[in-house]
């Protein structure tokens, strides 16, 4: 699917002078760092891994043209890039759409959930028809706030059209899987570790400034700069402190911490 | 082209080995004999599942001469080849598929605690190797909740140190906590979540242990090189300074004989007419199914699929699954409480540095009648990398689009503390068959198996001591100087479902992890603790391990041949641990 075809929001602006902000290569604090330029201190087999993520041909083979139409304009709201060039974005539904293609699973199901391909079925015609029922346009057509308010519905567990589809699986697990799904894919980008300050792959070199934040010789200090999101977005106002929900939170099934 | 240029590796590619040449870590290679046994050859032991445990057993009874094959699900590892400094591509490493999980609280299985692959879990544990308190043994006794083990803490405290040198572990010489004991190698220097860890405890008067107890070596040992603090532990430690039995224990059992069939799923465990076991059915890598004879089972395949094992090998006679006599096979499955704690910090902490696990306190870990709950819980230091650190800012902060991309940029001004506390066994916390009957789900593997249907639900106890043991771990945070706090609800580790008990009618299997109702079936893992402490489980599991070992071998033929239950302890042989364990000195501050 071709990048321009992904609506865009509108800029970032600077808080102070409400000024745009012009894309990057690169967003984050941490000007000029580059994991990728490190490659050569990297392991034979993960430095080969990482090569292929980079470079790999993005095919979508488990989505059916619609459905890739429609999650592609999801994922575009769930982790938006919109202050990246279009050159520097990470292809995210490719990645998920190759788990499900090849129906790498995490390990489990929950008991109130179908399979995972089943569920980003029904939630690929879900979103469609909420967008239809909502506007009477699909979703990849809505405006960028209108795509968000959908999504944002989700997060909160409150459809406002196409009940009967989300009523077939647990929402908020339907909406964990998703998310979980696309970071999961972002931040496996070296572009992401650049954006970060994340050191990437450390074998056989190792580290050695352990403690204060100190960064490598190689790497970089931290340089901040303010940005606020675009106008016409909402989901950086989206904050729902799960902080002692404790007992409802779902759980999001990552690495074992320790 | 210049030297410096970016695609060439430093110090060029590593040499390619022979096919049968696995390399462990990046100084260890061992050649992996040819098959040594046939399938219609009786070997002495068969073990399922090459894990904490399994790789432990293999190891002694191989160097005690015996017969012995390890069947393990997963691959051998050629941990240059296979194993990469990568979240996503170490998915690998753990118990992928499918199963079934519900309850009031349901569990995050797979990545979260399960390895397949010979080393299991210990490929992929953060390596926290805490012992067991005195008191975990006596649970019931003291605080009228839970279960008493069968043995007590001196019986297997030669096990413990006997282990923290063969791993060999890294810790403080004086180690506080339960009964106090030293370490055979230094602490480890800190990073930055620790030293959020020991600033948080220190304003509050709390005493913390820094730089271990961890496996993870601070010097280096034989072949094994000291730890380079990448931070990718528990993505499998190419290094090989992180132990796991892959590389501790399974190079010694092969070099004595003992044979491992990679990527070989046991289906069932056999029961002749006598009542007796004797052998397992087995997919092999091709997926044919066979049959190996053995004189003694021994199944060490955690607490889902030794449980799982056990149903499935349902025949007439144990119609309710083997060892199930009592009733309570798949029953009292534990998790340990594991919130993740996360404070942000206006200066730089990059916790991707160092390995997750390098301080902790056992400060609260014994029941203290003043708090309205018995027993407690540890706080330790998490390290996630990015991706885990994105799913817990989705978890505790209900983050997403431009918000989840705001706090990212934040990774590094973030520290991660975890609790892990003790949540009680339960019956009704369980593991059943996904076998479509009696309103169980319907669930198969690729060998028409059912999967294991696990249920697990908190009780009181458990939600006021996660309660009172979150909001201690969230002042930690604000004493070290976070600016903000917030917590992810989650659980980690598995432990009990096959418990070992002092009569037959409360538990599956006897204190050496021989099943009540089968004289030459053995269970030996994590499934068999009667309660969970707030230590992981890690050492506790090889420890076990290790003492079974000993009472088989101390048990000569009688246990191939006799259905008598000797319950006298064995003595504890050293002279079986792999050769380099004693060369080291042991603070032992009295």
């Amino acid at each position: 699917m071709a990048q321009d075809q992904h609506k865009e929001s509108l800029p970032l602006t600077h808080p102070a002078t409400g000024r745009p902000l012009p894309k990057r290569e690169q967003p984050g604090y941490y000007p000029g760092f580059s994991t990728l330029k490190q490659k050569r201190y990297w392991d034979a087999a993960t430095r080969k891994l990482i090569e292929e993520r980079v470079s790999r041909e993005k095919a979508i083979r488990f989505f059916t043209p619609e459905e890739a139409r429609t999650m592609e304009a999801v994922v575009d709201r769930m982790l938006p890039q919109d202050d990246r060039i279009k050159e520097r974005r990470v292809h995210i539904l490719p990645e998920i759409d190759d788990r499900l293609y090849h129906d790498r699973l995490d390990g489990y199901r929950f008991e109130d959930m179908p399979p995972d391909q089943d569920a980003y079925r029904i939630g690929a015609r879900a979103f469609e028809q909420m967008a239809q029922t909502l506007h009477g346009r699909a979703f990849h057509e809505l405006t960028v706030r209108e795509q968000e308010e959908i999504l944002k519905s989700i997060h909160q567990a409150k459809p406002q059209a196409a009940q009967e589809l989300w009523k077939q699986m647990n929402i908020e697990r339907f909406w964990t899987l998703l998310l979980a799904d696309v970071v999961t894919a972002y931040y496996a980008h070296p572009w992401a570790w650049d954006e970060v300050g994340f050191g990437g792959p450390a074998y056989p070199r190792g580290y050695m400034r352990l403690e204060e934040g100190e960064p490598e010789p190689w790497e970089v200090e931290e340089q901040r700069y303010e940005w606020d999101a675009p106008a016409d977005t909402i989901s950086d106002a989206e904050e729902m402190h799960a902080q002692g929900a404790g007992e409802h939170q779902v759980h999001s099934g990552q690495a074992g911490t320790h | 082209m210049s030297l410096f240029e970016h695609n060439r590796p430093v110090g060029g590619p590593f040499e390619k080995p022979k096919d049968d040449v696995h390399r462990l870590g990046s100084m260890q290679q061992i050649k992996v004999p040819p098959p040594r046994f046939k399938d219609t050859d009786v070997i002495d032991f068969a073990i399922v599942g090459v894990g904490s445990a399994g790789g432990v057993l293999l190891q002694r009874l191989a160097r005690a001469g015996f017969k012995v094959v390890g069947f393990e699900a997963g691959p051998f590892w050629d941990t240059e080849r296979d194993w990469v400094s990568d979240e996503t591509g170490s998915h690998k490493l753990y118990w992928n598929d499918l199963r079934i999980t519900g309850g009031e609280h349901p569990l995050a299985l797979g990545a979260n605690n399960s390895g397949k692959g010979v080393g299991g879990g210990s490929v992929h544990w953060a390596a926290f190797v805490p012992r067991f308190h005195p008191s975990d043994f006596e649970v019931y006794t003291r605080d009228g909740v839970g279960a008493d083990w069968p043995i007590t803490y001196e019986d297997i405290e030669p096990y413990y140190d006997l282990l923290e040198q063969e791993i060999p572990v890294a810790g403080p010489a004086w180690y506080p906590w339960g009964k106090p004991h030293g370490h055979p190698y230094a602490p480890h220097p800190m990073g930055g979540v620790g030293d959020t860890l020991i600033e948080g405890c220190s304003k509050l008067g709390i005493r913390v242990s820094a730089g271990g107890p961890v496996a993870i070596l601070s010097a280096s040992h034989g072949d094994r090189p000291h730890c380079i603090y990448r931070g990718f532990c528990i993505q499998g430690c190419k290094v090989g300074a992180k132990a796991s039995t892959l590389i501790t224990h399974v190079p010694d059992a092969l070099n004595n004989g003992a044979e491992i069939r990679d990527c070989c799923m046991v289906s069932r465990v056999s029961m002749d007419k006598d009542g007796r076991a004797d052998g397992v059915f087995y997919f092999d890598a091709e997926g044919k199914e066979r049959f190996q004879r053995a004189r003694v089972v021994i199944v060490s395949g955690y607490a889902l699929e030794t449980p799982r094992l056990l149903l499935n090998s349902a025949c007439p006679g144990h119609e309710r699954g083997l060892a199930n006599s009592s009733g309570t096979l798949g029953k009292y499955l534990m998790a340990q409480a594991g919130n993740v704690i996360l404070g942000r910090f206006e200066n730089l902490v990059r916790m991707y540095k160092a390995p997750p696990a390098h301080a902790l306190t056992e400060e609260f870990y014994e029941t203290d009648p003043k708090r309205d709950f018995a027993r407690g819980f540890a706080v330790q230091t998490v390290g996630p990398l990015p991706i885990a650190f994105a799913k817990q800012m989705m978890a505790s902060k209900g983050v997403w689009g431009w918000a989840m991309r705001r706090n990212m940029m934040d990774y590094n001004h973030w520290s991660a503390l975890g609790l892990l506390g003790e949540i009680l066994p339960w019956e009704d916390n369980r593991i059943e068959l996904a076998d479509g009957r009696d309103g169980r789900q319907d669930a198969r593997d690729r060998f028409g198996l059912p999967v294991a249907q696990v249920t697990f639900s908190l009780k009181d106890n458990d939600k006021k001591m996660i309660e009172f043991g979150k909001n201690k771990v969230m002042e930690i945070m604000w004493a070290a100087g976070a600016g903000e706090v917030v917590q992810e609800s989650r659980y980690a580790h598995l432990v009990g479902a096959c418990r070992m008990s002092k009569t037959p009618d409360a538990g599956v299997c006897d204190k050496f992890g021989r099943t009540w109702d089968v004289p030459n079936l053995f269970v030996m893992d994590g499934s068999v603790m009667p309660t969970q402490g707030s230590a992981n489980p890690g050492l506790t599991i090889q420890a076990l391990a290790a003492r079974t070992a000993d009472y088989l071998i101390s048990q000569h033929e009688a246990i191939f041949t006799s259905s008598r239950r000797d319950m006298t302890e064995p003595p504890c042989r050293k002279s079986l641990a792999p050769p380099g364990t004693f060369t080291r000195g042991i603070p032992h501050l009295r």
